[in-house]
Order: structure tokens, then sequence, then C-alpha cells
């Protein structure tokens, strides 16, 4: 068969034929050009083809949609959301317990959301500090998390804020204090230097000197006052050295730096 | 042009009422599911293609010119989140097994099909053991409506092509119709 019939029979399957058209293929047909069983299974085959059913989307993906749709509008709107929601993936990115934070995020970015709707002439420092602020609540729920990993990451996230408040100082100190990781609890000695000239961090990091049980973190700590000029530290050091039996080269160093702090 | 038309909707969604993508939406998502669905079978995998169409028709709602039917726009897209999907999982490793899960049908299944007079069963089997770029053009015609042309400027070939394509198609259907027929006979 030609290819001219085989476009006619297609034309003819999808109901585009006219009369004449129509016509034609019969003239094929009694001709013997076109095979009238081949033209008939297909004809028959094309109607069945409309017999297998096709399954419904569940009602989810609309929701998805709309959800979808509604971001769309306040990046579009506010232009800043997106800027958020670049902060916010890349935040995600670097997490291991995505789920926790990204609950969390939600409720930030609704917060967020819920404030920007009004106020379209917002400048770009509110912006920062609401990224700031969601920094800061993330990292303090962070620290709380189980995997060391997390708690690491919540205290560099610390690092990349330009202030802190009261809870997240406390947060780090508590942290600083408690925290069962030697590396976490060495990182947050790094966070809080940051903020050294604050009057609690620096009460904190002294009073931290007497709960600590590692060398690395105590040394770590020497370095800090030595760093930070707490003079006040050298009585607490000398304590230390009293009171344990520490290993030698740690009261070595201890012992010099009580002799730089005096 | 009719303010409620796929064209004109189009048209105000590029302008930034982005509301009447939900109208869109609201037209085409069955359509598309459903073009999805008969070419991969995998419903949740569907309905994540059938968000990337729309994720991709507001991220190219600027280049949208209203040249040609809209669907033939969407179908184009659709299409090409369903070849993206799976050159994506070619990239990363996972094997494509749904060609060969589906394509098989045990005796067992095939006798099921026969004695309950399933024949539509039979069928779907039958089109889905159809090179993927001949099931598209089936369904393209058969079940989303589109003319030979439309599906030509989607498939980027001329009408007559897909005429001929269309002819075989159905050609190798019936065959493989017969096929299986004679196959399950013989049990």
């Amino acid at each position: 068969m030609n290819e001219q019939h085989q476009q006619l029979i297609a034309d003819y399957l999808a109901g585009n034929l006219d009369d004449t058209g129509k016509t034609k293929v019969e003239e094929l047909i009694a001709s013997g050009e076109i095979d009238f069983m081949e033209f008939r299974e297909l004809e028959k085959l094309h109607e069945d083809l409309g017999s297998i059913p096709a399954p419904s989307p569940s009602k989810e993906m609309s929701s998805n949609f709309y959800a979808m749709l509604e971001e769309e509008k306040q990046s579009v709107k506010n232009p800043w959301f997106q800027l958020l929601k670049d902060q916010v993936q890349q935040m995600i990115a670097e997490l291991t317990m995505p789920r926790l934070a990204y609950g969390l995020i939600l409720l930030i970015v609704g917060g967020f959301i819920g404030s920007q709707i009004n106020n379209n002439d917002s400048e770009i420092e509110q912006l920062s500090q609401q990224v700031q602020d969601m920094r800061e609540v993330m990292m303090v729920n962070m620290l709380e998390g189980a995997s060391a990993a997390d708690r690491l990451k919540a205290v560099t996230i610390s690092s990349e804020m330009t202030s802190v408040d009261s809870e997240a100082i406390h947060a780090l100190l508590f942290t600083l204090n408690n925290d069962p990781s030697i590396n976490v609890r060495v990182q947050s000695i790094e966070a809080l230097k940051r903020w050294g000239n604050n009057e609690r961090v620096r009460e904190g990091l002294v009073k931290a000197i007497a709960k600590q049980e590692s060398p690395i973190v105590i040394v770590e700590l020497a370095d800090a006052m030595l760093e930070l000029e707490l003079r006040n530290s050298a009585p607490e050091f000398r304590r230390l050295i009293e009171e344990r039996e520490l290993d030698f080269t740690v009261q070595q160093k201890l012992e010099s730096s009580i002799a730089a702090l005096m | 042009m009719d303010s409620t038309s796929d064209k004109a909707l189009m048209m105000k969604v590029k302008n930034g009422d982005l509301d009447k993508l939900g109208l869109l939406f609201e037209r085409y998502n069955r359509p598309l599911f459903s073009f999805f669905y008969r070419m991969c079978k995998e419903a949740e995998l569907c309905e994540d293609l059938v968000q990337s169409v729309f994720e991709r028709i507001l991220k190219y709602r600027d280049t949208y010119t209203g040249d040609g039917k809209f669907t033939t726009w969407m179908f184009s897209i659709a299409r090409n989140a369903h070849i993206d999907h799976y050159r994506k999982q070619q990239r990363e490793g996972i094997p494509v097994e749904i060609d060969e899960e589906r394509l098989e049908l045990d005796d067992e299944e095939t006798k099921v099909v026969v004695n309950k007079q399933e024949k539509k069963e039979l069928l779907e089997v039958a089109l889905d053991r159809l090179d993927e770029d001949k099931r598209e053009i089936i369904i393209l015609s058969r079940y989303e409506g589109l003319k030979y042309k439309e599906i030509a400027d989607i498939l980027e070939t001329t009408e007559g092509a897909i005429k001929v394509k269309m002819f075989r198609a159905m050609k190798e259907l019936k065959d493989l119709v017969n096929t299986l027929n004679e196959e399950c006979s013989h049990e």
C-alpha cells in the first residue's frame, strides 16, 4: 500500500474525511488497492482503543499545583520571597535532619509571608533581619538535635550571623557546657569567641572552665581566654590545676596561659 | 479572542494574572495525566510530571507567543518533561524497568485475559508493547484528540509523515493484538 493510501486511512480513522474522501476510500477498497479486511480491522481497533480506561489523578496533585501557584504568586508580588526561598533551600541542603528543620522553616516562612502580604514597602534590611532571625531560631533548635553533625552545623550557622541575641548565646553556652561531643564543644568556643565583646559571653566562657573534662576543650578555652584577654579566668585555671590530675602537657599549657594573663 | 479561550487565559498568565493558570490546570490536568499514564503507567510519577508541566508553563510563560494552539505548546512541554525524566533516570543509572514489567504478560495472565474475554486488557498489553514513538502518536491522536498537524508541530515533522506513522503504528498494533490472541488460543 502506498503512502498516500496510508495517509488516507489515517485521516479516515481520525474522522477527518468529508464525503469525497470517504468515497475515495470506498473506491480504493472496491478496486482492491486497499485491503478490505485490514481496513475493517484497523477501524475496529481504533474504536476499541476507546475502551482502555485511564485512572484519575489524586486530589494531592491539585493541592500541589495550587501550592506551587501560590508560591509563584508570592515570588512575583514580593521578589524577596525568592531570595528567602533560596536561602532556605541552601540551608536545608546543608542539613542532615532536613525534616525537622524544614518544618521549622515552613513555620518561619509562613510568618514571613503573612508579615509581607500587607507590607510591600518593606526594606531589604527587613528581609536581612528576617533571614537573620530565621538563622538564629534554626540554630537554637538545631543545637538540641540528636545528631552531632547537625549540632556542628548549628554552631557553624552562628558564625554566619551578624548579631546574636541572648537566647542564641545561652544556647551556645549550654552547648559548650553540656554537649556530649568534644568537637561540638570546641566549635561552640570558636563561635562564642566572635561575640567576645558581649559581657554574657565573657562571663559564660570563664564559668565554663570548671565544667570541662576534656583536655582538648580546656586547652581551647585557655587559648580563647588569651585571645579575649579574660584575666579573671586565671584563678579558674589555677583551681583546675590544683584540684584535678591534669595531663602534664595540659598543665604546662595552663601554666603558661595563666602567666600570660596575669 | 474569546476571553476564556486557552490562548486568552495563557496570555493573561503571561501578563501577570497567574490565577488564570488555575483555569488552565482545571481544563488540562486530566488530559495531561492521562497522556503520561498511558505512556508510563506509574500514577505517582505521572502526577509529578503533570506538576512539572505547569511549573514549566509558569517558568517559560514569557516565551509564550500565542501562535498555534495552546494544547500544542502544552503537549510539547509535556513531551519534553517526559523525555527529561527518563534521561535523568538514565544519567543517574536507574534502570528503566517499566517496559519489561509492563510488556511481560505471563502465561497465566494471558489465559485469564482470554478466558474472561477481557479483550481490552489484551489491547492494553499490545499498546504497551508498541515502541514509544508509535504509542505516543496513537495516544496524542486517539486519546488526546490532537489533529495530525498539531502532532506534527509537537514532533517537529510534517503532517503527512505523522499520518503515515499513525497508519503504521495502528497496523503494528493490530499485528500485536493478533499475535497475542494466537498465543492465548494455543494455550
